[in-house]
């Protein structure tokens, strides 16, 4: 393509470092926020004031910023819940389901042992917390067990089946905390019931103790993907099926795994958010959000390219917008859906940048033909 | 205009001073290189010898750093394959770019200028019939592509881009495909080709017998230069192999002698379906020794591909029986084969034998993740598995800048070299080598047989499938001819004579029953 006197090619890029990733990234930010600011501009704010707001709320504020924190490890969790299978090829759009799983697993345990509301639990809370996490977690393996031995034995296809047992969770979780259902809370506000005091997440640093457990999680991933055995397989195997088998990969070990364990992480983050953010504690009518909340995850997943330490910038980012653009939607009377547009707008334009990870743009002075 | 009528002995297409650098590697340095009307010109190279490079370029798919293209007199350059193309270039590329669904007319108007509009449909396909007549091709243009031969396929290719009016016609490895009858037909082909003043056919390919037995002109090159640029008359099979590799390849290998040891592999009555639920094996037994290489002879697609997937535990088997060390691991996984000491070169090295997109450690890995002497915990032992990939890049001279560089940088030959190293260093007491030297130039072709013949003197059982008889018949000690899924005998090679097992290729069946 001619632009003036000069000439534009693209040329094939063979390996993105990590800086030009990072710089690609920032690029794609900047011009997805420049995009936004119009709208901004639209409804009569500078948008130089309306980020300042938005940003300071996410990450300065000392109301906002936990919420940004709380958001953003559950998008991470979310995330390698994602990740896990991705990189054995698979898509995982269940992670939805698979945290209903979670927190149904989770409150499971509590209601067994008695934890509820006023009541005083049966057990002591160091024996009933790990319980119900381990009950998050096989929650979530079980739902995304299906999938994977599905797609395992069947080659059936996963995207549909997980979208499917998003349905099927969400209705679940319907059942049991509606009036009458077993998780039901008091004064019939259409939400579960709410744990007892002693059984509430303890806290580290100052912050939910989820929080290093979901940066552990990210490592952890980062450690089985880049050194295992196990991750060498997920990964031979996402790359190509046939070789994968040809070296001795079982083709139906490999997806029921990825799908145990991106599900397990997915309930661990049902637990995160339903079990251990602080002022919660208990499933909430408006569950489905975090359900949609959760898809955060795939965009983030595919921005980082499968990297769980590298998603973890993107998850404080999205996690903070979600957070900021809803409170300055309120505080600068924007129009509704202002703090969606933003989220959209940032996702389009990260994506299309990845374009840039794959080709570089060739600048040629072209000589001047006698 | 360059479109103008060329006489025959015309030079119609020059190539000046062609560099082009690859990161890490010059593929072309300094061609030139012309081609005349009416004569066929043969490109030859080894693997990586920058003979696909520099026909990329002349087809305009990739742009030269340095250098001058001249089409009858013109100075030109292509930005892009349809440049070449209004130009009167064709390629046909080793792999077929061609929809299986539809139908060979359909295929050959794909791309035309004519499908833009509504083509007449009743005069094309009169006048692409009519090229099928003057070139000597039977095809129905009726038949959906999928149904064709890999011959056929190719013709079909041929045909659409002389449809397009191509008169410099580029094949990249045309006969690697194709089985021999279907080579002579289209050798005879491409004759009639030239002998039209029209087409004139460069060609590039490392089977020597057919650059003799076809050209006009040889190009060779090395290392992306041109070592030789003769008139095949003045060549001999030898001359060429030598400016080819730089030395004297040795065509005959010494047979080496082994004592025959126990049994290894024993077969017994194997049957199995192919991917289209046809018997492709039907009832097959067979016993491979230790220090013994037995040969399976057959043109492609008699039951060779399905034979090799069920012994490597790819495919389960309809029938019969399979052991190693007299251990029945007919119902075991693959994995299981691995770790007794199965080694499988598979025929497919670019979607089975590596992975492309990861690096060679990880590809030397594909064999040596289970190994527990790789790693510990389930972590792998990254300087070991490093340290051993370097080792065998350094002992079968593989050309490559260093272990993390990604399989798919690597050229065909290498890419075997690596397969070869990465199964054979595992010392594995059975090999199962598919097709080991398909689409290898000489000296690959050698190095590999040569390390077959090492695993043998090492005592290792070995089973051989291949399409090429003289190589089946240099290595092997015994050689079992497979038509259409069933051995037609199997033959010691001492006593073999080279017409009964072509006969026994064809379908005969021996005609005395063998100790």
């Amino acid at each position: 393509m001619r632009v003036g006197s000069y000439e534009v090619k693209l040329e094939k890029k063979v390996r993105v470092s990590g800086l030009e990733a990072t710089i690609i990234s920032l690029l794609a930010i900047v011009i997805g926020l420049a995009l936004v600011g119009l709208v901004f501009l639209e409804a009569g704010v500078n948008p130089l004031n309306g980020y300042k707001a938005i940003f300071s709320y996410a990450f300065l504020n000392p109301f906002g910023l936990p919420l940004t924190i709380n958001r953003s490890v559950f998008i991470l969790l979310c995330t390698c819940a994602f990740i896990i299978p991705m990189k054995a090829g698979l898509w995982n759009i269940g992670m939805a389901g698979q945290l209903y799983g979670g927190a149904l697993g989770a409150f499971g345990v509590a209601l067994a042992f008695g934890a509820k509301g006023s009541q005083t639990p049966t057990a002591s809370p160091g024996m009933i917390i790990p319980l119900m996490i381990l009950g998050a977690v096989v929650g979530g393996a079980l739902i995304g067990a299906i999938p994977g031995f599905l797609k395992g034995r069947f080659n059936t296809n996963e995207i549909v089946v997980t979208m499917m047992l998003n349905s099927i969770g969400y209705w679940l979780i319907a059942f049991m905390i509606k009036e009458g259902g077993p998780f039901m809370g008091g004064g019939g506000e259409g939400q579960g019931f709410k744990l007892s005091e002693s059984v509430f997440a303890p806290m580290a640093w100052g912050g939910t103790f989820t929080i290093p457990i979901a940066l552990a999680v990210a490592a952890l991933l980062y450690f089985m993907f880049a050194k295992t055995t196990l991750g060498y397989q997920i990964k031979a195997f996402g790359l190509s099926p046939s070789a994968a088998k040809y070296a001795g990969i079982s083709s139906q070990n490999v997806p029921l795994l990825v799908f145990i364990l991106g599900g397990l992480i997915a309930g661990l983050a049902g637990y995160h958010y339903f079990a251990a953010v602080p002022g919660l504690y208990k499933i909430p009518t408006n569950y489905g959000d975090f359900g949609d909340l959760s898809f955060y995850g795939i965009i983030c997943g595919l921005i980082s390219q499968g990297n769980p330490l590298a998603a973890i910038p993107f998850a404080m980012l999205f996690g903070g917008l979600t957070n900021g653009g809803r409170f300055v939607q309120g505080q600068l009377q924007l129009g509704y859906g202002i703090d969606y547009a933003l989220l959209g707008v940032l996702m389009i334009t990260l994506v299309a940048f990845q374009f840039f990870y794959r080709n570089t743009v060739v600048w040629k002075k072209i000589e001047r033909e006698s | 205009m360059p479109n103008q009528p060329v006489k025959r002995g015309d030079t119609v297409l020059e190539a000046r001073g062609i560099t082009k650098r690859f990161p890490g590697v010059v593929a072309n340095d300094h061609i030139d290189f012309e081609i005349r009307a009416g004569e066929i010109h043969a490109i030859l190279g080894e693997n990586g010898a920058g003979k696909t490079t520099l026909m990329k370029i002349l087809f305009g798919l990739i742009q030269p750093d340095e250098g001058e293209i001249y089409v009858q007199g013109e100075k030109v350059a292509f930005h892009s394959p349809l440049d070449a193309i209004h130009l009167g270039i064709g390629m046909v590329h080793q792999n077929r770019k061609l929809i299986p669904a539809h139908t060979v007319l359909e295929n050959i108007l794909l791309g035309h200028p004519k499908a833009g509009s509504i083509p007449d449909l009743r005069r094309t396909r009169d006048e692409i019939a009519g090229l099928c007549d003057r070139y000597g091709f039977k095809i129905d243009l009726k038949a959906k592509v999928w149904q064709l031969s890999e011959g056929e396929k190719q013709a079909v290719e041929i045909l659409k881009t002389l449809y397009r009016g191509a008169r410099i016609l580029i094949l990249d490895e045309p006969t690697s495909a194709l089985a021999p009858p279907e080579t002579e037909k289209l050798l005879e082909s491409i004759r009639i080709m030239t002998g039209d003043d029209l087409a004139l056919v460069p060609f590039i390919t490392h089977k020597l017998p057919i650059v003799l037995g076809i050209s006009d002109r040889v190009t060779v090159l090395r290392r992306g230069r041109v070592t030789a640029r003769l008139r095949t008359a003045e060549a001999t099979e030898n001359s060429l192999a030598r400016e080819m590799v730089g030395r004297e390849v040795i065509f005959r290998l010494a047979h080496v002698d082994v004592k025959q040891g126990k049994p290894i592999l024993e077969v017994d009555d194997l049957s199995a379906l192919n991917d289209k639920g046809q018997l492709a094996l039907r009832g097959i037994s067979f016993t491979v020794h230790e220090g013994e290489i037995l040969g399976i002879a057959g043109v492609s697609g008699n039951g060779q591909q399905v034979l090799a997937e069920v012994l490597a535990g790819l495919r389960k088997p309809v029938t019969g029986r399979i052991s190693i060390d007299g251990v029945d691991i007919t119902r075991s996984s693959s994995l299981e084969r691995w770790k007794r000491g199965m080694g499988y070169i598979p025929s497919d090295r670019m979607n089975v034998g590596s992975i492309g997109a990861h690096s060679l450690v990880e590809n030397v890995l594909m064999n040596y993740y289970f190994d527990g002497a790789y790693s510990s915990w389930g972590v792998v032992d990254s300087q070991k598995t490093r340290k051993l990939t370097e080792g065998l890049i350094a002992e079968y001279d593989i050309a490559a800048p260093g272990p993390e560089t990604t399989a798919k940088s690597l050229s065909g030959g290498n890419l075997q070299k690596l397969i070869l190293a990465r199964v054979l260093s595992r010392e594995p007491r059975l090999i199962i080598a598919n097709l080991p030297t398909q689409g290898l130039d000489v000296g690959a072709t050698e190095f590999v047989q040569n390390k077959l013949l090492e695993a043998k003197r090492q005592h290792a059982a070995i089973l051989l499938i291949s399409e090429d008889l003289d190589e089946v018949l240099s290595l092997s000690d015994r050689v079992a001819p497979i038509y259409e899924g069933e051995f037609m005998g199997v033959v010691s090679v001492k006593d073999a004579r080279i017409e009964d097992i072509g006969a026994m290729m064809a379908g005969m069946k021996q005609k005395v029953a063998q100790p």
